[in-house]
């Protein structure tokens, strides 16, 4: 079912947990500047949304919560990252246990071409589980919490890439859900896939949220607006606006936003 | 109902007609070239089955091969094109893989790359026939150690080794990216993401590419004259020392013809022929079983 639309007034913002928070963050491909001084402060257990027209920065910004931008040559990232109160950028922050408490789905589904179990356990495994009872079960809860149990369960043992396009999405959720992570990041998680598959997605995004502190970006504002309780608007490598997702969609303070959410720009 | 007067007719113009006949022609002329590769291969097979097939006899299979007197086998030839075959492999696939997993996934685009790159690629030019001379000099002359099978798959790692590694790097490289940020995603090493995702996918073209080298390892003459020997240990001939002489059936099939002065050449030439043809078979069909079996163990789905 579709989540009912978060009620700004009643969020009990400061009881809600920083979970993730973002402090002055740029980030630069080479001299260009593709993020410039982005705060943000993700909340546990809710659901952020990075909305924003194409080549604003938003999946930019988001590869930089797990350390992705590591893995790319001339990528850097400047300010702090703060998980639970501890700067992923720091000294010590290692990025292999930083992407074990931070998992990520990516936009086009890319399930290893393995078994749909070894796919779901790859994560416990690459991290040292070898018990089989133990593995077994991960895998069983991973599918089950993705939603996707049902349709696999007898199959398990086939390749991951005999399944549609929208469950291998959910099996990739699962597989970071098997980490059991803190945090999913998800990049335009539904943008190839067809509406009923979305829908799924999206049902599946609001019952992580019982568990996983999700940060999303989407390109598609309806989206944004059923499934976020925050929303923030990036525009050219800047965050324009923060807020809780209907005051963001019904009285946003800033021109770009408003004119970026009634379809002025985009 | 009316008709414009100026209505157009779906019937096929003289023009359309004309298209159509270069369309049918073209097709006609891929469909000949294409068949005419197995009809080539038929026919090859075909001819040399029939001319060596007299010749395939236990005592031929089995036997000493002989200087002068007809009735010569090929047995130790067998055995040395097998025994140098694996030698060489056992170097060349170590070599080739961990440079091309290197080159691939470890080194920046910078010079040190370019470098091994250039190198790699000259080395792959190299006519095996002065490649066979450079064996000559430092295994035979500088190394003292005569004609010998490790010298032989020295130089055939050498001759062999900058092919396999090309084909090791458009492996990899065919991998796609999503995949190893898929791993690094869930925290995982650059080695775990190579060892448990990036070469099991890429298990298929390895093994393509491993039966490639195979077949030129199987078929080489001119590198194994001057390292491996024209001769097999009479005394010894199925020895297990990578030092003893080791002719092989290529190498054989070619002194016989060339140089040597047994009675029935042709005998032997054709039967060799014949043999090396199935033995080359036999190791491309059983290597794809394994890449088959590896892919589906691996993937789970049959290639």
């Amino acid at each position: 079912m579709i989540k009912s639309p978060p009620v700004t007034a009643e969020l009990p913002l400061d009881t809600i947990e920083n979970k993730l928070v973002a402090d002055n963050v740029n980030v630069f491909y080479g001299a260009f500047q593709a993020i410039k001084h982005a705060s943000l402060t993700m909340r546990g257990q809710h659901v952020t949304a990075l909305i924003g027209p194409s080549g604003c920065g938003k999946t930019t910004f988001l590869r930089a919560l797990n350390r992705m931008h590591d893995l790319t040559p001339g990528a850097r990232v400047e300010g702090s990252i703060l998980l639970d109160g501890e700067d992923i950028y720091g000294p010590d922050a290692d990025p292999v246990v930083i992407r074990h408490r931070i998992g990520m789905v990516f936009q086009r589904a890319n399930p290893f071409p393995k078994t749909i179990y070894e796919n779901a356990v790859y994560g416990p495994r690459i991290h040292g589980e070898r018990d089989k009872r133990v593995l077994d079960e991960i895998a069983e809860r991973a599918l089950r919490q993705a939603a996707l149990w049902d349709e696999v369960k007898d199959r398990l043992n086939r390749s991951a890439l005999v399944l549609s396009g929208g469950q291998q999405q959910r099996l990739c959720i699962a597989r970071a859900v098997a980490l059991n992570p803190e945090v999913i990041l998800m990049d335009e998680p539904a943008s190839a896939l067809d509406p009923i598959a979305t829908s799924k997605i999206e049902d599946l995004i609001g019952q992580l949220t019982e568990q996983f502190t999700v940060v999303i970006v989407t390109h598609s504002m309806q989206q944004a607006a059923r499934i976020s309780d925050f929303t923030a608007f990036f525009h050219i490598g800047e965050i324009v606006e923060v807020g809780p997702t209907n005051q963001i969609f019904t009285h946003p303070k800033e021109k770009r936003t408003e004119d970026y959410i009634t379809g002025r720009f985009g | 109902m009316r008709t414009a007067p100026s209505a157009r007719s779906v019937a096929a113009t003289a023009n359309v007609r004309a298209r159509k006949i270069v369309d049918a022609v073209a097709t006609a002329v891929l469909w000949v070239m294409a068949t005419s590769i197995i009809v080539l291969l038929a026919a090859f097979i075909a001819y040399m089955i029939y001319l060596g097939w007299s010749a395939l006899t236990p005592s031929f299979i089995f036997g000493m091969p002989k200087e002068r007197d007809a009735g010569g086998g090929v047995g130790p030839e067998i055995y040395n094109s097998f025994y140098i075959l694996v030698l060489t492999l056992l170097f060349t696939i170590p070599i080739a893989l961990s440079a091309g997993v290197y080159l691939q996934e470890y080194a920046r685009r910078g010079k040190f790359r370019e470098i091994v790159q250039f190198s790699a690629e000259s080395l792959a030019t190299v006519p095996s026939i002065v490649m066979g001379l450079f064996g000559l000099l430092v295994f035979v002359y500088t190394f003292h150690w005569r004609y010998t099978a490790l010298g032989g798959a020295l130089t055939l790692t050498l001759l062999n080794m900058p092919a396999l590694l090309r084909v090791t790097q458009e492996a990899l490289s065919s991998v796609p990216d999503t995949l190893r940020e898929a791993s690094m995603a869930l925290g995982g090493t650059k080695w775990q993401t190579i060892t448990r995702v990036v070469l099991p996918s890429a298990i298929g073209r390895l093994t393509t590419g491993v039966v490639l080298i195979a077949g030129r390892i199987y078929g080489e003459t001119a590198a194994l004259i001057f390292t491996a020997g024209l001769s097999v240990t009479v005394n010894s001939p199925y020895d297990l020392n990578p030092f003893h002489t080791a002719e092989t059936l290529a190498v054989h099939l070619w002194y016989t013809h060339s140089e040597s002065t047994v009675a029935d050449v042709d005998r032997i030439g054709n039967g060799s022929a014949l043999v090396l043809l199935i033995m080359v078979l036999i190791f491309n069909v059983a290597a794809r079983v394994a890449g088959r079996a590896l892919t589906k163990r691996f993937t789970g789905r049959a290639s």
